[in-house]
């Protein structure tokens, strides 16, 4: 039997992998196979895939960011501080998605200009973004800014700002018909992504530059500029996540999503990306977020605790990425047994 | 001495002395030597996983399990102290509960080939989830009182800890100077290729260094667990991003090959002096980890400014000593070299 060569792609195998990880935890509790409750449940998990996709564009390049978890925690607070600041949520959403795109060009900015390891750098910044988070409640107290309620703005470094307006967190929590908004966000970044990365010359360069960032700059691509660009849009996708998991909590947060850090690097090294750079797939980062997502949710609807789930996650994650190196290397003796085969028979041929 | 005062070790022991003056003109008490002796205290854990870090970074690879690491030898080390273990004993099992984590990492890495940050962020899931499931979900609350008194008992007015500690950092500092295959984790981490053709077993190398990270990261457990008197969920949790940040500091490159036990030390140091000076200075907590992260970001950038434009000098120099110029070049780059 001949596969044709879609169906031979690891988001092929991917997409498999969900329907019969669906399957199989329908099968198991019948009450996950509702239709509306898997769909609603995407929500929980959206800001992971939203995360995931920029970064994946990030590690296609051969870089790293993993200050998008700061970054998420950042945006939130950002836009609850210029909501209870007097801003309409309108240009408060725009400020928070603007703060997210500057931390990210931060990012790209030191990377480009200097040759540290680009982990070093994202490391600093997510204590950087992190820290400023945390800490951007009392400085604007100290500023002398005036906060509507009691105790400043320094009461809601630790508890969070509500009453954010229903036009807002309806993005988190309403629905189109059956599709709730965080899915449809997810599903719109992820075509952009994609667009971005197979349909515009931006994209080529980004898997040109992560092939081989020197004869990039030798072939005249303007690396620095677009490093500057990817890295601001994972900055921006990673912003997006924190928005949309605000609403979902409708409450901002300084440090919501930091605890994502393994799942997002799960699901786009799960998703097919290398994490050596040159090579990946944002749809593959998507499907990969969904399977992970699910088997958390599926696990927890089978009554593993929630303790259990990292171990699996993380097995998953290594056994995937195990699976393909040993399968490439199985591949590579064949491919050279056949060669050595194919090299007897031609000198027995020239012999006879 | 040139050479010491151009080290990275030494411009962050400058920041970090220069901090603590610059403090102590606001708030006298920093300069009291029981704050002093407390920042050191209070340092060990984050130092100990940062000497471990250090071994896997020279071999060119990272470990963000050691927190994780830290936490499930914890949670070993309590439950066999409430087995009623003697101390010994219990203090090996935590060591040994590291070390084989370790090990579990440098299969992965060495046998299978895995990518270090994908082969320990795994295992920091695995970790940190199995330390939940062993314990339920809940703190060790009660641990004899004998381990505490580690943690209290003073010599020279030091606690015994730092002293131990101290012991620990000489010794392998010394075992790495003395011993020859020491060097392994340098020459591997600079070119594993070249090393492995000067007869080095670069496998065995980076296996030892995820080992070592591992080990310390279970002494840096028992350091803990007596500070504490009990064993939080939380133990260890975002230490890993700590001892990494603290090892980069110091001047470790993670591009292998370079680093000293004392930038460990002194990046452990520096990150956790950081903490303490927010406080004599009065300011919220909250801005730690923005100023830890400003300091680390100025750092890695000043250090590559520095090392350009040195570079570009070095590279100015030989052009003028290609062209055969003479006489104040030559002895310009004489002075300098």
């Amino acid at each position: 039997m001949i596969l044709p060569g879609w169906a031979k792609s690891w988001e092929f195998v991917l997409g498999c992998t969900l329907i019969a990880e669906i399957v199989i935890l329908g099968l198991i509790s019948p009450a996950f196979l509702n239709i509306e409750n898997l769909l609603f449940s995407t929500s929980d998990f959206a800001h992971v895939i939203l995360a995931a996709i920029g970064l994946t564009l990030v590690i296609i390049t051969g870089g790293i960011d993993i200050s998008g978890v700061s970054v998420m925690g950042l945006a939130s607070i950002v836009l609850g501080l210029s909501f209870v600041a007097g801003a309409p949520i309108g240009l408060a959403v725009v400020i928070a998605l603007a703060t997210g795109v500057a931390a990210g060009g931060l990012n790209g900015l030191v990377v480009t200009s200097t040759d540290v390891n680009p982990l070093v750098i994202t490391l600093a910044t997510l204590f950087l973004f992190a820290g400023i988070a945390t800490g951007l409640p009392t400085l604007l107290d100290l500023l002398g800014f005036k906060a509507y309620g009691a105790g400043g703005f320094e009461a809601y470094q630790y508890e969070g700002i509500t009453g954010l307006p229903k036009s807002f967190t309806r993005l988190g929590t309403g629905a189109i018909g059956w599709v709730p908004f965080p899915l449809i966000i997810t599903v719109a970044v992820t075509a952009l992504a994609s667009w971005l990365l197979w349909a515009t010359r931006f994209g080529r360069y980004l898997t040109f530059i992560g092939t081989s960032a020197e004869v990039a700059r030798y072939s005249g691509i303007p690396v620095r500029r677009t490093l500057i660009g990817v890295y601001a849009f994972n900055g921006l996708t990673a912003a997006i996540a924190g928005l949309v998991l605000t609403a979902y909590f409708t409450s901002a947060r300084s440090d919501l999503g930091s605890e994502a850090l393994l799942n997002i690097i799960t699901a786009v090294v799960l998703g097919g990306t290398s994490i050596q750079g040159g090579s990946g797939s944002v749809l593959g980062t998507f499907l990969a977020g969904l399977v992970l997502g699910y088997l958390r949710q599926g696990l927890l609807a089978l009554g593993i605790t929630s303790d259990v789930v990292p171990v699996i996650i993380g097995g998953l994650l290594v056994g995937s990425v195990s699976l393909k190196i040993l399968s490439g290397e199985f591949n590579r003796r064949r491919a050279n047994r056949a060669a050595y085969r194919a090299g007897r028979l031609a000198e027995g041929n020239d012999r006879g | 001495m040139m050479r010491i005062v151009k080290s990275r070790e030494f411009l962050v022991l400058a920041l970090l002395v220069t901090m603590i003056l610059a403090v102590s003109t606001v708030n006298k008490a920093v300069l009291y030597p029981i704050t002093l002796i407390n920042i050191v205290n209070s340092s060990l854990f984050l130092m100990l996983l940062t000497v471990g870090q250090m071994f896997v970074i020279l071999t060119r690879g990272i470990d963000v399990s050691v927190g994780a690491i830290a936490g499930l030898s914890a949670v070993i080390f309590g439950f066999a102290l409430n087995a009623g273990a003697p101390l010994p004993l219990a203090m090996l099992a935590a060591l040994a509960t590291g070390a084989v984590a370790g090990m579990v990492n440098g299969l992965g890495v060495v046998l299978i080939g895995v990518p270090p940050i994908i082969m320990t962020l795994s295992t920091l899931g695995i970790y940190r989830g199995l330390m939940r499931v062993l314990t339920g979900g809940s703190w060790i609350e009660q641990v004899p009182p004998s381990i505490k008194s580690l943690a209290v008992t003073r010599v020279y007015s030091v606690p015994v800890m730092v002293w131990v500690v101290l012991a620990v950092v000489i010794v392998t500092a010394v075992l790495m100077a003395r011993i020859r295959a020491a060097r392994w984790f340098y020459a591997v981490g600079d070119n594993r290729d070249g090393a492995f053709l000067l007869g080095i077993n670069a496998a065995a190398t980076e296996f030892a260094a995820y080992a070592f990270s591992g080990l310390f990261a279970g002494m840096a457990a028992v350091v803990f667990v007596a500070q504490i008197g009990f064993v939080p969920m939380q133990t260890g949790s975002g230490q890993e991003l700590k001892a990494i940040a603290a090892v980069v500091l110091g001047g470790v490159s993670l591009m292998g090959g370079t680093g000293r036990i004392w930038s460990a030390v002194v990046g452990a140091l520096f990150l956790t002096a950081v903490d303490s000076m927010m406080i004599f200075l009065k300011v919220p907590g909250s801005w730690n980890n923005a100023v830890a992260g400003a300091v680390l970001l100025s750092v890695v950038i000043a250090d590559y400014l520095i090392r350009r434009s040195l570079r570009n000098r070095q590279a100015v120099a030989r052009a003028a000593e290609m062209r055969g110029a003479d006489g104040p070049t030559m002895r310009m780059t004489e002075a300098r070299s």
